[in-house]
């Protein structure tokens, strides 16, 4: 051990020892139920409520590990509304990033009448939560024969105004003079949107593209008013169902809630930093 | 991560630093090219424009109108105009009633909470302490869980049988009914509301923490203010625009709360978790009462817009202090 090691280790005095032990226990209590989901995934079905009783290292570890759980589930029919999930969350990130980024590049670039007006409807639309409009939209969307496809999955969520706040918020710090610049040299306002405002606006896309995920892999309601298709059915809403259906078969029901809570845990992890400036940005005034 | 690069600048100004010879170009210029780039602008912005009317203003106009119409009784009769009769149905009904209470002491109970969890949470994690980064990690978790399937993890843990009965008989408790008991479903539901939230809330918090300049802070420590001083002299004043969002956001989420109400109690037992969301939702398909529905959208939206102008207060009355 070199001095310098020592003079650390010495550091750490009585209260942050003390302090991280409160931190560790707190963040632990928290982690059970995600280890107990991802611990029954891999177990078998009939060992999961075991070893409960007494109490022991096997009401969490599983004595045998098994990706039986896993086979059985992506060969049933829950396999399909996993894939629906990925599928309709891949829709509506691609076309609303692409709605949200032309919408927000007019809100901030371009000068015509009424964009205020406009604007003002980006913001309303941001601040009233679609869940609360969800049951009257849902009328329309079967009255018009989108009951059980993609596309009436998909089209409520891609409508994002705040996605597109965000990205015009940092569409506005891009400086005009490249946009004069180009408009000299004749370029066209797409050219301009796609050469300039969206190779520029990575970290603003990422945010708005976050948001976007996370409205549509958390979706409950949407789902369960527009679908009745189990096969057309996304997999939160699925397993749900699913396990009124089978009561006993929990391993599978785990192993579903692990494959599509690990999906985004990972995708929200790494990129977290971008999703808090989004979700924050419509705390601030404009 | 570099935060320059990542910011979003959000406090910029829609084209107010422009400098004049800028502006004198766009005036001249503007005769020429305003009606092509009002075009260009409408091309660009039509899309998302239509969509957000379509999917967010009209289905809150249209719940507007059937809250006004009577119930249709008999399929292929159209229903007539009722005036107000289904807002006073709604308001004088026990059901709903009920509802409103329970979401508001749902929501008063749980929003509190989960922020001064939360609260002191970011205060301990931004602490000088071993792998506060870890804590965190494991806290943000439960939110990535997307929201059907937490309820199905806590439901089935919270049964009879499940591990956490397993707990409380092991350490001396009797086994309780959680769910299925009325005076426990409630706060069962807070409890699993609350995994799945504070670690989230706190994300803003910390983020929000670490925004107060550590001069402050330091000039604290030197004219000797203990730390109950500096938390309500220096740290909560700074803190009032994160706590605002999240107070505000928090209260939203939990006034349209759905998903762990339908997976877990349907309502029940005897409308002990009877949400005004749900609430909605069994009127419409259950009931199959699209009027009274409507009067209840209606309400809710007009809640929701009061806590909007609150949270507009709450923001703005922050910038004249």
């Amino acid at each position: 051990m070199t001095t310098m090691d020592r003079k650390r280790t010495f550091k750490i005095s009585i209260s942050q020892v003390i302090l991280t032990a409160v931190a560790a226990v707190v963040a632990l209590l928290f982690f059970l139920p995600f280890a107990w989901m991802v611990t029954s995934a891999v177990r078998p079905g009939e060992e999961i409520f075991r070893f409960l009783s007494p109490l022991s290292v096997y009401s969490l570890i599983p004595k045998t590990l098994t990706a039986e759980n896993f086979a059985s589930l992506l060969n049933g029919e829950v396999g399909r509304t996993v894939f629906n999930s990925i599928f309709v969350t891949a829709l509506t990130v691609v076309f609303g990033l692409i709605l949200s980024a032309t919408a927000a590049f007019a809100l901030s670039v371009l000068h015509f009448p009424l964009r205020s007006a406009v604007f003002a409807v980006v913001v309303i639309s941001f601040m009233i939560p679609f869940d609360a409009i969800a049951i009257p939209l849902a009328d329309t969307f079967r009255a018009v024969g989108l009951q059980n496809t993609y596309a009436g999955l998909v089209l409520p969520a891609i409508a994002n105004g705040l996605a597109i706040f965000v990205l015009r918020q940092f569409f506005l710090g891009i400086p005009k003079e490249m946009v004069e610049a180009a408009r000299v040299d004749g370029a066209n306002w797409w050219t301009i949107f796609s050469r300039i405002y969206v190779p520029l606006s990575k970290p603003a896309l990422i945010s708005a593209g976050l948001l976007l995920f996370v409205g549509q892999w958390q979706a409950y309601l949407w789902p369960l008013l527009i679908v009745t298709e189990p096969s057309m059915q996304v997999a939160p809403v699925a397993l749900a169902q699913f396990v009124g259906q089978y009561q006993s078969n929990f391993g599978t029901m785990f192993a579903g809630a692990t494959i599509v809570s690990l999906i985004p845990a990972v995708i929200l992890l790494s990129l977290q930093p971008y999703f808090v400036r989004s979700v924050s940005s419509q705390g601030l005034k404009e | 991560m570099n935060n320059d690069r990542t910011r979003v600048p959000i406090e910029s100004e829609p084209s107010r630093t422009q400098d004049p010879a800028d502006k004198r170009a766009q005036r001249r210029s503007s005769a020429a090219r305003g009606g092509r780039e009002g075009l260009v602008a409408l091309l660009f912005l039509a899309p998302a424009l239509v969509a957000l009317v379509l999917f967010r203003l009209v289905p809150a106009g249209s719940a507007v109108v059937t809250s006004f119409k009577s119930p249709v009784v008999l399929a292929g009769v159209s229903s007539s105009f009722a005036g107000l009769d289904n807002y006073k149905a709604l308001l004088t009904s026990p059901d709903f009633l009920n509802s409103v209470k329970t979401t508001v002491l749902f929501v008063g109970i749980v929003v509190p909470l989960q922020t001064a969890v939360a609260l002191s949470l970011a205060l301990l994690l931004t602490r000088d302490i071993l792998a506060a980064k870890t804590w965190r990690l494991f806290l943000f978790l439960p939110f990535s869980v997307p929201l059907g399937i937490s309820p199905l993890i806590w439901g089935i843990g919270m049964r009879p049988d499940g591990p956490v009965n397993a707990v409380l008989t092991t350490i001396g408790f009797e086994p309780q009914r959680f769910f299925t008991s009325a005076s426990q479903a409630l706060p069962s539901i807070m409890l699993v509301v609350s995994w799945i939230g504070v670690g989230y809330w706190m994300v803003f918090l910390i983020a929000g923490l670490q925004d107060i300049p550590n001069t402050y802070l330091e000039a604290a420590a030197i004219d000797g203010a203990g730390p109950w001083s500096v938390f309500f002299r220096i740290v909560l004043p700074l803190m009032r625009r994160p706590l605002a969002f999240v107070l505000v956001a928090n209260t939203v989420a939990n006034f349209i709360l759905f998903a762990p109400i339908q997976a877990l109690t349907s309502g029940g037992p005897k409308g002990s978790t009877d949400l005004i969301m749900y609430d909605t939702f069994e009127k419409a398909f259950i009931v199959g009462d699209r009027s009274a529905a409507s009067a209840e959208v209606v309400l809710l939206l007009i809640i929701m817009l009061a806590i909007v102008i609150v949270q507009f207060r709450l923001i703005s009355a922050e910038g004249t202090t």
